[in-house]
């Protein structure tokens, strides 16, 4: 039995409007064409949407797939992918969350799980196996994701897995999270569609188990993989003792809304990994990932319990609002986990209001009495709860990163450093050779250091294992040294592959840890060799890489009826510097690299539009068809809503 | 003799040896059908492998009416199929709860492997320990006595893991010197 032949696996449509559920078998050709989790979503966005939509309305779509591997004795492989249209964006918004779903939903039976919809009250799915249950969620809403997870699990057992939301979700805010088993938290913004969908949670628990085609086959290759992780140097002394905190020392954390940045040895004094250290008792991580890249906290204080508290909150909330209290951005992190929020957006829109009230661009008196001070700890404590609530100032920030500034101005819009409505800093086009400006252009849900950037130049593997790197490189990985564009396409396929596996990109981004077996069968030599030996289908390194191809085009056209065109794939400076000739240089030479990176991935140069070629090549014509010769209305961020207008809104 | 010793507070909750031991009883990944089950409270940090002990004095070979369970040379209690009638009594004089029933509610429970565990091959924290009486035991103490410095009870401060990650910043520093000069 493999699981992902056909009839032994179901995609599950829950249409919450008219309280049913449908199954439909996964086709074998879907597994070859789009291999699973992210690739199943983004097929199912592209076939069940005809946007441009307002991502709050109930025609939007949650879609949550497991990835291929999920359930195996393959480590790492349980990233729940989840993907939607984003309200924070307005385009695709899509990311994963660990946990124990993604391994739940293959054992009950479903690499999919599609929600659309809205229920006429409150309401949780509880599935067990084949049985599907659309239930009543009065007593549920308003909860925390800690007591949402432990509630369910005293209904129907402490085995079952909990993906839901949080109050930030059910307030609309707009970078509300999908939480899983508590602490797991995925798409920024999709936490808000479930509540559009008047969903609070699915709970699942599933009994059958999964069984690769070839097991033996399977499971030696899953072992050796797992076995080069448990021998490394690093991961014992560095991943699995510090986690992402690595980052604090390697990733230069932005300081005081990015204007500068941290080297390892300008860290102060509760910012430094052993800081964090202390109150680390104990470690853990995702399903069968032998990593233990989270930390598991106590917070003496306000004595809670707390997990995985990762670079970005540390640098987000932390850094980026000159905060430097480590018990404090503990408990930041704690309750954006509670409320259900992303971290990332979180901070640095609040960083972005004390940078924009210092310069005098917000007024105190728009500030209901918040003190937008550098580096007030408490204050932004209340600070998160307002958002989460909407409540006060804390509605505006709820609106998210550019949103927010487009509620403060027009004018202030210089001063967000998105691309497609995401942020990820501001870096200069020189800086390792253009990636970081193209790979945050080109990301098919705004700028981010997931989607490739951080593969484009290895340089957490070279810590971990230089000589596998060498080996990449012989073996046709292109260098961005010579060749960013290229590099920065590989790359892409690579986080495209694993978010369609379900395996972990790595908290600490990496090759070895995104592609399974890349450091012994590089590049993509081993996934195929895992993927025929789990499905039994053929699989060769060509299908791998087409299947990522083909899966990226299509979110590129979703992202082309929500209006995304040529001009969005920028990059942006604070405004003083974009006027300089120095910078002036920067920004010609990156519409350079982007007209390249176009040409290169099969689109047209003028439009950034997919061409029909392309995708016909791919096996895909049927896209073209849905955009070609179409002009949609421009994009410039999801619809705002009046801020009355939103539960709690004040 | 050689015992199978578990280490609580090295357990992080991977489930990794479900996967492995369901896997080597039967060719399916399923946590279900392993006889290693671990319960697991992630947030206060504890998880607990359930399984067999292989008792000096079985209370399941003791209550088994037909005689269908017998300890082998590799010191594990196996269940004979051929004998055994389903009644699932062993199960239910187990005083860990570590026989489990498979899906046509047979007993399912720890055989060692035959004498080469495969949890405890793929443990990633040597949570799981393998081997003759007194290097168990060793390993037993050394673990416990760290985690009293641990903190693991929370509340208290962790000089412990402060030194670890210490450390981990310094090995970290030392690697970047590695690489400096490395040609790639
Ligand atoms: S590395 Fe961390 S995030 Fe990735 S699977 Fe392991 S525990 Fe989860
Ligand atoms: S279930 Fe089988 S092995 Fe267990 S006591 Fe009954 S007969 Fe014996
Ligand atoms: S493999 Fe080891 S760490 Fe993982 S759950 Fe089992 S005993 Fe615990």
């Amino acid at each position: 039995m493999s699981a992902l032949s056909e009839g032994e696996s179901e995609i599950l449509f829950i249409d919450l409007s008219r309280g049913k559920a449908v199954k439909q078998p996964v086709k074998p050709e879907d597994t070859k064409l789009y291999l699973g989790g992210r690739g199943f979503n983004s097929k199912t966005l592209f076939e069940m949407l005809n946007g441009p939509i307002d991502p709050l309305s109930v025609e939007n779509i949650i879609a949550l797939g497991n990835g291929a591997f999920a359930g195996t004795a393959l480590p790492m492989t349980s990233r729940l992918h989840i993907s939607t249209i984003s309200p924070l964006s307005g385009i695709l918004g899509d990311g994963n969350a660990g946990g124990e779903f993604s391994a739940m939903m293959r054992y009950a039976g479903y690499d999919g799980i599609v929600i659309l919809g809205r229920a006429e009250r409150p309401s949780y799915v509880w599935i067990e196996d084949e049985e599907v249950e659309i239930r009543d969620a009065s007593e549920l809403w308003g909860m925390k994701s800690g007591e949402l997870v432990d509630t369910l699990r005293d209904e129907h057992g402490d085995d079952v897995s909990v993906a839901g939301i949080g109050p930030a979700g059910e307030h609309l805010v707009r970078f509300a999270t999908t939480m899983v088993d508590k602490y797991h938290a995925g798409a920024r913004g999709s936490g808000a569609v479930w509540a559009t969908k008047n969903l609070k949670a699915i709970a699942i628990r599933g009994t059958k188990g999964v069984e690769p085609a070839d097991p033996e086959t399977f499971y030696k290759l899953s072992r050796e993989d797992l076995e080069y992780f448990k021998k490394s140097e690093f991961v014992r002394r560095i991943y699995s003792v510090i986690g992402t905190h690595y980052g604090m020392m390697s990733w230069y954390p932005g300081w005081k809304y990015f204007q500068s940045h941290l080297g390892p040895d300008d860290l102060p004094e509760g910012l430094r990994p052993r800081d964090f250290a202390e109150f680390e008792v104990g470690r853990t991580q995702c399903y069968s990932c032998p990593l233990a890249c989270k930390d598991v906290y106590y917070l003496p204080k306000s004595g809670e319990y707390g997990t995985s508290s990762e670079f970005e909150s540390i640098y987000a909330l932390g850094s980026n609002n000159g905060i430097t209290d480590t018990e404090a951005i503990l408990r930041m992190e704690h309750l954006a986990d509670e409320y259900g929020m992303d971290v990332i957006t979180l901070g640095d829109t609040i960083a972005m209001a004390r940078f924009l009230h210092e310069k005098g661009l917000i007024s105190d008196k728009e500030l209901d009495g918040v003190s937008l001070e550098w580096g007030d700890a408490e204050g932004q404590i209340e600070l998160v709860k307002m958002t989460a609530y909407r409540r006060g100032f804390g509605n505006k920030l709820a609106e998210g990163y550019r949103n927010f500034a487009k509620l403060v101005g027009k004018e202030v819009l210089a001063y967000s450093y998105d691309v497609k409505g995401l942020n990820r800093g501001w870096y200069e086009v020189d800086f390792m050779n253009g990636i970081f400006t193209l790979a945050h252009a080109t990301s098919t849900r705004g700028a981010d250091h997931l989607r490739g950037r951080s593969w484009a130049y290895w340089e957490n593997d070279v810590n971990m294992d230089p000589e596998a790197v060498k080996r990449m490189l012989e073996a046709g990985l292109p260098d961005y040294r010579k060749d960013p564009v290229g590099a920065l396409i590989e790359a892409e396929r690579a986080c495209t592959l694993a978010d369609s596996l379900g395996r972990c990109k790595g908290s600490i981004n990496m090759w070895f840890q995104a592609v399974p077996l890349v450091w012994k069968y590089p590049v993509f030599k081993g996934t195929a060799m895992l993927l025929k030996a789990f499905t039994g289908m053929e699989f060769t390194e060509k299908d791998v890489v087409e299947a990522t191809d083909r899966i990226y085009l299509t979110e590129m056209a979703i992202n082309v009826r929500q209006g995304i065109r040529k001009k969005h794939y920028d990059v942006k400076f604070p405004p003083e510097l974009a006027k300089t000739e120095r910078f002036r240089r920067q920004v010609k030479r990156h519409w350079e690299m982007v007209d390249e990176y176009l040409e290169r991935r099969g689109c047209d140069v003028e439009t950034a539009y997919p061409k029909r070629e392309a995708l016909e090549r791919l096996g895909i014509g049927k896209v073209a068809d849905a955009i070609d010769g179409k002009d949609f209305p421009e994009w410039d961020g999801p619809p705002l809503w009046p801020l009355e207008s939103y539960p709690g809104g004040e | 003799m050689f015992v199978l010793g578990v280490i609580y507070e090295n357990c992080t909750g991977c489930h990794l040896c479900e996967l492995a031991c369901s896997y080597k009883h039967g060719g399916t990944f399923n946590p279900l059908l392993s006889r290693i089950t671990i319960l697991t409270k992630p947030e206060v940090q504890t998880s607990v492998q359930v399984y067999c002990l292989q008792c000096n004095d079985a209370a399941c070979e003791r209550v088994c009416p037909v005689d269908a369970i017998k300890r082998d040379k590799s010191g594990a209690y196996v269940i004979d199929y051929s004998r055994c009638i389903g009644c699932r009594e062993c199960a239910y004089a187990c005083p860990f709860g570590a026989i489990s029933f498979d899906f046509k509610a047979r007993p399912i429970k720890c055989d060692l492997c035959g004498g080469e565990p495969e949890c405890v091959d793929v443990c990633p924290h040597d949570a799981i320990i393998f081997g003759p009486e007194e290097k168990v035991s060793r390993e037993l103490k050394r673990a416990k006595a760290t985690g009293v410095a641990y903190g693991i009870y929370g509340g208290a401060e962790s000089p412990y893991r402060r030194k670890k990650a210490e450390e981990a910043e310094n090995f970290l520093r030392e690697i970047w010197k590695r690489n400096e000069g490395l040609e790639l």
